[in-house]
């Protein structure tokens, strides 16, 4: 099937060329390998980039929701108070070799922070000067579920989204080759003067081959056909428990590396004078014990309630606040938590007792 | 640029009144004159002071004449430092969020409000309104307000003209009485007053704020006299940060407490977990 956006067929050497002057124009993210880990690092040079990388630590929506933004500061001269804004300070930039996972994830922040009443001044302002290109993905991690949700592991149309709002070029290595599909016009722009021939049907046969191919190698699966429902109807499913009491640590990993967590503290920090208070906003997690505390008491008291809020709010209630899952099945979660909780498996595990109960229902009815 | 949303505006602290051991009530005017708080009743604020941060606090009352007013227990660092302020002072406010107590729903209809300790706080503007209407269709209005002991209840002066409103009935009560207090009303817990003899009337919509376990027995009892649920409102209470739906505190299921709530339907967060409801 020839690709929704004109697609061209670009040397490696050449997109490698890009990437130089890329970084020329703007600072250029990519994924560095550094030890057994993979980051986002600003690159100079295509060398550089772990173009092979399974996954990163972070992702990178989480380059564009920084962890630690100042919101307002105020300034003390005698009795009066000066409160200013902080101007974000975001700069031009470009993502590149993102996938389509967490392509998904930017998407998926967005209605979040970004697309609601109220908006979240320097994520808007990272996201309007960062453009992205995305690479579909060829490596199919153990704990790579993308394929589940759709959401991988070639990047398509999604939701309501927009053909530009993912990303602004889109990867696929071929044999020797790249193909590039155009998704916007400053897509367009960053290809300008480089020597490049029109995809062929050949081209295009050759990424959906490869598109198969990844596909046909997914172990994870999680099947999302009611889940919602059904992760409400056992909010008192013995797994809450079992795992959450006997496993989680509250080390808050899960939501820190997840591409869509957007929660956060607001704490004030003032100088040893007192003349200067900046009010920022810190990444927080529903994991932290005190996350939901009131004066009165705490409404998630135990890790079993904090488990649940977790995986019920990515697998359940996210569909009824944002209208899609708060998952994009990356994985990342699974294979940071030092003790292994899963939430697909977590879900597995209750549909499977709610088949078998189905089953056990028909026998004796 | 998309100017901030968490930026707070000052408000002149414009009068004092103690309501309490630990309770005061701050009026207020924005400095900004140029600047509006448009509220309705059950909205909220984030109120707060540079260097100690902020807190979701409801309207005690919304004048006409751009004054508002906060009534603060000191519970916590925020609160402790904001009934400090005196007359004169700054204090700090973004908002109004959040959902409001279901007004248009109101008229010519019956309706009890039961409220317990500080709960009465986010219901006082409404009810200040709907006695200020004198229920000029004939429908009643029945406020059941419990606390723990006469010198906690507030706004007794409030409490003690609305009764006498046509229409109008308020029924008080106090787990204890301390020594030196005199209390001729009934004790016990708030539910209680739902079968008082003359409190009988079937209320059509019920509006319930207080300590959530205790709007946890209020809705059983008043669904068990045959209310539907949808009529059940309840005021919640969260963890909150941003009050904008951002930071995600004060989530519950799929709800923000701090911009779909905090006056939520009954069936609206029944269904959710660590809730006490
Ligand atoms: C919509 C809404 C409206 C409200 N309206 C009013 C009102 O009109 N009047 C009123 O008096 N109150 C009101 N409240 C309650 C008020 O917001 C809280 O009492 C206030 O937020 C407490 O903040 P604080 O900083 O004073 O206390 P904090 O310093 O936050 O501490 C209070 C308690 O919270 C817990 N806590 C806080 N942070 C931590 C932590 N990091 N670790 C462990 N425990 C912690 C502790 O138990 C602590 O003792 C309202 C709440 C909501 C949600
Ligand atoms: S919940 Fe886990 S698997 Fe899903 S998107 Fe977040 S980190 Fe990835
Ligand atoms: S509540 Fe928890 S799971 Fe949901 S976005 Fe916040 S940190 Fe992530
Ligand atoms: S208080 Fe921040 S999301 Fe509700």
């Amino acid at each position: 099937m020839p690709a929704a956006f004109p697609a061209r067929r670009l040397a490696r050497e050449d997109l490698h060329g890009l990437v130089v002057r890329w970084a020329g124009a703007r600072e250029v993210v990519a994924p560095v390998r550094e030890g057994n880990e993979v980051h986002w690092r600003p690159v100079t040079d295509a060398a550089q980039v772990d173009w092979d990388y399974a996954s990163t630590m972070l992702p990178p929506s989480k380059v564009l929701y920084k962890p630690l933004v100042d919101v307002a500061r105020f300034t003390r001269a005698g009795d009066a108070v000066a409160t200013g804004a902080v101007e974000p300070d975001a700069r031009p930039s470009l993502l590149l070799a993102v996938h389509p996972c967490d392509l998904h994830g930017i998407l998926v922040l967005d209605r979040t922070v970004k697309g609601r009443r109220f908006v979240d001044p320097s994520y808007a302002a990272w996201r309007a000067q960062t453009l992205i290109v995305g690479l579909n993905c060829r490596h199919v991690g153990e704990l790579c579920f993308c394929a589940s949700f759709g959401t991988g592991p070639f990047y398509s149309r999604w939701m309501d989204q927009g053909p530009s709002d993912g990303c602004d070029l889109l990867l696929t290595e071929l044999e020797g080759d790249c193909l590039v599909e155009v998704m916007s016009r400053p897509g367009e722009e960053l290809l300008a003067g480089t020597r490049m021939t029109e995809a062929s049907e050949t081209d295009y046969a050759e990424r959906d081959r490869l598109e198969e191919s990844a596909r046909s190698r997914f172990k994870k699966k999680l099947e999302i056909g009611g889940l919602p429902e059904l992760l409400l109807r056992n909010l008192e499913h013995p797994v809450w428990e079992r795992v959450g009491e006997g496993r989680c640590l509250s080390c808050t990993n899960c939501t820190m590396v997840c591409p869509t967590c957007y929660c956060y503290d607001l704490q004030d920090r003032s100088s040893l004078d007192l003349r200067e208070t900046v009010r920022a906003r810190r990444w927080d997690s529903c994991q932290d014990r005190n996350f939901a505390a009131v004066h009165f008491g705490n409404f998630r008291a135990t890790r079993k309630a904090r488990l649940r809020q977790f995986v019920c709010h990515k697998l359940s209630y996210w569909v009824g606040q944002h209208g899609c899952f708060g998952c994009v099945g990356c994985g990342r979660c699974i294979r940071l938590c030092p003790t292994g909780i899963d939430l697909a498996e977590i879900a597995g595990e209750i549909r499977r007792t709610e088949k078998a109960e189905d089953l056990k229902g028909k026998a004796e009815g | 640029m998309t100017p901030s949303p968490l930026l707070p505006l000052d408000a002149e602290v414009l009068r004092v009144s103690e309501e309490s051991s630990d309770t005061r009530t701050l009026v207020l005017r924005l400095r900004d004159s140029s600047a509006r708080m448009d509220a309705r009743p059950g909205q909220f604020n984030m109120v707060g002071l540079p260097g100690i941060g902020e807190a979701p606090i409801t309207f005690s009352a919304i004048g006409g004449d751009g004054e508002f007013a906060h009534t603060i227990r000191g519970v916590g660092s925020v609160t402790r430092a904001l009934i400090g302020v005196a007359p004169g002072g700054t204090v700090q406010v973004r908002g109004p969020y959040g959902s409001s107590w279901p007004e248009e729903e109101l008229a010519g209809r019956d309706v009890v409000a039961v409220a317990g300790g500080n709960g009465i706080i986010p219901l006082r503007p409404l009810l200040q309104k709907m006695v200020a209407d004198r229920r000029p269709d004939g429908s009643r209005l029945l406020v059941l307000y419990g606390g723990r002991e006469p010198g906690q209840l507030l706004f007794r002066r409030d409490l003690d003209a609305w009764a006498s409103a046509p229409g109008v009935e308020v029924r008080l009560t106090v787990d204890e009485v301390p020594d030196g207090w005199k209390w001729d009303g009934p004790r016990g817990v708030v539910t209680g007053l739902l079968d008082h003899p003359s409190a009988g009337h079937p209320a059509e919509l019920a509006l319930v704020c207080g300590p959530e376990l205790m709007m946890r027995f209020a809705v059983r009892e008043l669904l068990l006299r045959g209310m539907r649920p949808a009529d059940v409102f309840v005021s919640l209470e969260r963890r909150m940060k941003c009050g904008i739906g951002h930071c995600g505190h004060c989530q519950l299921g799929p709800n923000y407490v701090c911009a779909d709530g905090p006056v939520f339907r009954y069936p609206q967060v029944k269904p959710y977990p660590d809730a006490m409801l």
